[in-house]
């Protein structure tokens, strides 16, 4: 029988652990593809911002790489970290493998709370305080619709899948008509719409990381509770858990971070609905180690698709001959994780995750 | 070993139901400390309802549930889960989960949400692992085990928990032979090692004669018998519990009550 273990050894063990080894490597690949990130935009090649990363380079190169490209790869990032966490903990509390912000009413509200804050001219896009208040309310509406909906069918995943996919067909209507209603800068809205990580400053990025490093906490202290209701409600009850309690938390979480993401860079489809099934086939079921992984899986996925989006931008910008044309980073999530989910459905057909 | 008495449970006029359903019907039940007794009855006799409130996942609509003379209803989730153990009759699949995982998330209501958070598996998990015989094991994913090596796992998270009573429903459905007699035979001598009292949800009349100290049966959410096996196992018993025509026998070697049960009295309702 192994003797008790020291906090040092304890430590030493968790380091040499599988999962250790595997975020580290998540941890490497994500300041892998932040550097690609950097490096993938048009206006300057790759030796230029190497040069203003060396503390040289012009004004110019040096405004585009401090002040656009960097912002815009740390809102890339922690928009990914938000939403593979929101995913995980909204598919654990809710008990199913299809749960997503986008499919609970929790993004669709969010963006419609964005929408009619632009749209109606509370606040502008370069007011990002008002925008994401406004998102965090509409995330707690569509979530707040999706319980009360839901009634005493929440701990069946089923049911609740319906009930989500309703409410977020709705909350899309109102948003379609906020749009007919106030068209006003439709370019800005679509970016709500798709998922952009286009034109973010340093004051998205200053008002994401606080928010998402205070929720991001609470998720992880809720790590404990999130795993045994991955077990079903009456196991996790009988194993000491007031379940009704745990997942009321575990959602406010969840509605939190994605509010946070979609305030940042609008709807990025698919993130949180498949970043989870990657962190729980990397790191298990049990969510000490399946959060974080969820967050660097989604840092990853988010930024890497940022920079491809960047690279495609510039090769079909020169194929059709069009100077301004961009292709938003949450275009190129939604076609990806479609691949990716008819991947999951097949696989697992008959499982409950 | 724990030496002293682990607590007895009482139901004192317990009713129970769901709108318009009626399950328990003034419920008296007291099981003595350390005692193995096996509730069984027709599906839907209210069985598996009593096994609930003991566990006090269900609250009773009128009177009370004691364990060792405290008031369940007074006990937080956590609080009752250090003093009863549940194992389910099925539960979802756990993907991604080791059996070491998934015993050791038995240890929650000992530590907490925050304690969860610790690295390190204490002494509970590994005595539940090497007590149902699961510790060689204890690596391989819960996915790909069979039928009954799952079973023995859940028992072990059941047996985590470290508490003095253990509750069982049906623990037997869904094995082949052996491994219902591996189960049933575990918690028969985990209950004389670690001194708890046992109440399990039986379908097969046979097991229940044969491993229980005590059989309470329930028809319509009421017990109409409750004794020694070898007292109240009768054709009188198998037609009115079980609705079933049929003889009793004895076993030649360990003596207890054998039924052969011949045919259905009346169609279910």
């Amino acid at each position: 029988m192994r003797a008790r273990t020291t906090p040092v050894a304890s430590l030493a063990r968790r380091v040499r652990s599988r999962a250790a080894r595997r975020l580290g490597a998540l941890g490497a690949l994500a300041v892998l593809v932040a550097v690609a990130d950097l490096l993938a935009g048009r206006s300057l090649d790759p030796g230029a911002v190497l040069e203003v990363l060396r503390g040289g380079g012009d004004p110019t190169a040096r405004h585009v790489v401090l002040h656009l490209r960097l912002p815009r790869l740390l809102v890339a990032l922690g928009a990914g970290a938000a939403l593979g966490l929101a995913g995980l903990v909204l598919q654990s509390a809710l008990r199913n493998p299809l749960a997503g912000p986008e499919v609970t009413g929790v993004t669709p509200g969010a963006v419609l709370g964005a929408v009619t804050a632009t749209g109606l001219g509370f606040a502008g896009w370069e007011s990002p305080a008002a925008v994401c208040a406004a998102a965090t309310v509409g995330g707690f509406t569509g979530a707040g619709l999706l319980w009360l909906l839901a009634g005493r069918d929440r701990g069946d995943p089923a049911g609740t899948a319906v009930h989500g996919v309703l409410v977020s067909a709705v909350l899309g209507g109102l948003t379609a008509m906020v749009l007919l209603v106030a068209p006003g800068e439709l370019g800005s809205v679509v970016q709500w719409l798709v998922g952009s990580t286009e034109g973010r400053v340093w004051a998205h990025w200053h008002l994401l990381w606080p928010w998402l490093l205070v929720w991001a906490a609470a998720v992880w202290l809720l790590a404990g509770p999130l795993t045994l209701l991955r077990l079903g409600d009456e196991p996790a009850a009988a194993a000491g858990l007031a379940t009704g309690r745990a997942r009321a938390l575990a959602l406010l979480c969840a509605v939190a971070l994605t509010a946070g993401a979609v305030s940042s860079v609008g709807a990025l489809g698919f993130v949180g609905l498949l970043v989870p099934h990657l962190a729980v086939a990397l790191f298990g079921a049990d969510l000490r180690y399946a959060l974080p992984g969820a967050a660097l899986t989604g840092a990853v996925v988010v930024c890497g698709a940022d920079a491809l989006a960047q690279v495609l931008s510039r090769h079909l910008a020169g194929w059709l001959d069009a100077d301004r044309l961009t292709l938003p980073v949450g275009a190129l999530t939604t076609c990806l994780g479609a691949g990716l989910l008819l991947v999951v459905v097949r696989r697992a057909p008959d499982r409950t995750f | 070993m724990d030496l002293t008495e682990p607590p007895g449970i009482s139901v004192e006029g317990a009713d129970f139901g769901y709108p318009g359903r009626p399950v328990l019907r003034d419920v008296d039940l007291r099981v003595p400390p350390g005692e193995l007794t096996a509730l069984v009855g027709l599906n839907g006799c209210g069985k598996s309802t009593l096994l609930r409130l003991v566990a006090g996942l269900l609250r009773p609509d009128r009177g009370r549930v004691l364990l060792g003379g405290d008031d369940l209803a007074r006990l937080g989730r956590r609080a009752a889960a250090r003093r009863v153990a549940l194992l389910h009759q099925s539960a979802p699949a756990v993907p991604g989960m080791t059996v070491r995982q998934l015993v050791r998330q038995g240890r929650y209501a000992q530590r907490g949400p925050l304690g969860m958070l610790r690295d390190g598996e204490d002494a509970a998990v590994r005595r539940a692992l090497a007590d149902t015989g699961v510790a060689s094991w204890a690596d391989r994913p819960v996915d790909a085990l069979s039928g009954g090596e799952r079973q023995r796992v859940r028992l072990a998270m059941a047996l985590a928990q470290d508490t003095r009573v253990l509750l069982l429903d049906e623990p037997t459905t869904y094995l082949d032979l052996r491994h219902q007699l591996e189960v049933l035979q575990t918690v028969v001598r985990l209950r004389a090692e670690r001194g708890m009292t046992v109440v399990m949800v039986l379908h097969d009349l046979g097991h229940a004669a044969r491993f229980a100290e005590r059989v309470v049966a329930l028809r319509d959410g009421r017990i109409v018998a409750d004794g020694a096996p070898k007292e109240v196992v009768t054709p009188a018993f198998l037609a009115e519990v079980l609705d079933v025509a049929g003889r009793v026998g004895e076993d030649p070697h360990g003596g207890w009550p054998v039924c052969y049960p011949d045919h259905p009295l009346t169609a279910s309702t």
